[in-house]
């Protein structure tokens, strides 16, 4: 594809991003602190988002599926979840984990099960964007442009 | 060795200090979420105000680096010890809580106490003024922005900056635990915790 309509769709797609909550301010923040001495740092932050993420997603499961559930374990997991969503600027997952930590003190099962459900579906949505936009800067880069600063 | 202790200036190329009497300030940051030791060092470094980055994942990591030990005195630290200026610690980490690294640094009376900043998601009034009075010089709201990393330097005591020559260094240093395991400590607002 070429270079302008590479940069314009990493555009139309960022600004999507923001515009439906998926990517909040903190995001920006992120990009922000990326430069020639830390040229990969927003790849390098959300990678380990992706990891300890994924990583609490199956404790969660773990912990729920048991007979008898302990709410505070959970409640640690959903805590550290929101933290570091909230860290990287992954709104929608930020938003379901507060949710989630309300069931938690409820010790309602039904509710947290859901919350899990949903905060597994936003997960992997944000994942995916965020994905298809590490790979237009790619494009962007090895097509010899620079990616737009929407900043 | 007495945080007055002049260091040795450090050997560097035939380049001089890039800020004229710059210092770097010294900073061990402490938080058992990879996502978030990155983030907090990436402000750190960008900030533009010469800090060196310690990172651990625990208070016990923490009291290794600073040389110190439950219990015991802080030991005369050896050349290789890394001194730290100030500490920034997140507050709810499983084991030993960033409340219980606050109180440990403050208590330790061989040396004038590390200036300790708390970070944390929870804007807790009862957390924040138990904290601040055991000694906490600020307590800060995560995510962090850069404005509150600017505001560290404040809270480094004049004598510990004492000019070093030589170009500006940003070392980072993770010290990961051997088995940095997903067993987290419940730390919750409302529950009785420290």
């Amino acid at each position: 594809m070429e270079l302008g309509s590479l940069q314009r769709r990493y555009i139309d797609f960022t600004t999507a991003l923001f515009r439906e909550g998926f990517l909040d301010n903190q995001y920006t923040q992120l990009q922000q602190l990326q430069d020639e001495s830390n040229p990969e740092f927003v790849l390098e932050v959300v990678t380990l988002f992706f990891e300890d993420s994924e990583k609490l997603l199956d404790e969660l499961s773990r912990t729920l599926d048991q007979q008898v559930v302990d709410y505070k374990k959970v409640d640690a997991h959903v805590h550290q979840l929101k933290g570091s969503s909230a860290s990287i600027g992954a709104q929608r997952v930020k938003n379901v984990c507060m949710a989630f930590r309300n069931f938690c003190e409820e010790r309602n099962q039904e509710g947290c099960l859901r919350c899990l459900q949903q905060v597994r579906q936003e997960y992997f949505l944000v994942k995916s964007k965020l994905e298809t936009l590490f790979r237009l800067e790619k494009q962007i880069l090895a097509a010899g442009g620079s990616v737009p600063v929407l900043w | 060795m007495s945080m007055e202790e002049v260091e040795e200036a450090r050997e560097e190329g035939s380049h001089g200090s890039m800020f004229e009497g710059g210092v770097e300030v010294r900073v061990l940051v402490v938080d058992d979420s990879p996502v978030d030791r990155r983030v907090v060092e990436g402000l750190l470094k960008r900030s533009g105000a010469m800090f060196q980055v310690i990172a651990v994942d625990s208070g016990k990591r923490a009291m290794e680096v600073l040389g110190l030990t439950e219990g015991k005195e802080a030991e005369q630290p050896t050349v290789d010890d890394p001194k730290i200026d100030i500490i920034l610690t997140d507050y709810c980490m499983p084991e030993m809580t960033g409340y219980d690294l606050l109180k440990a640094v403050k208590e330790q009376s061989s040396q004038k106490p590390i200036p300790v900043i708390i970070m944390s998601s929870e804007n807790e009034p009862q957390r924040i003024s138990r904290c601040r009075a055991i000694g906490a010089e600020d307590y800060l709201l995560k995510p962090l922005q850069t404005n509150d990393v600017l505001r560290l330097r404040d809270y480094v005591r004049p004598t510990a900056l004492s000019p070093k020559t030589g170009t500006k260094r940003k070392i980072a240093i993770e010290m990961m635990a051997e088995n940095s395991g997903s067993e987290r400590r419940p730390c919750l607002a409302g529950l009785a915790v420290a």
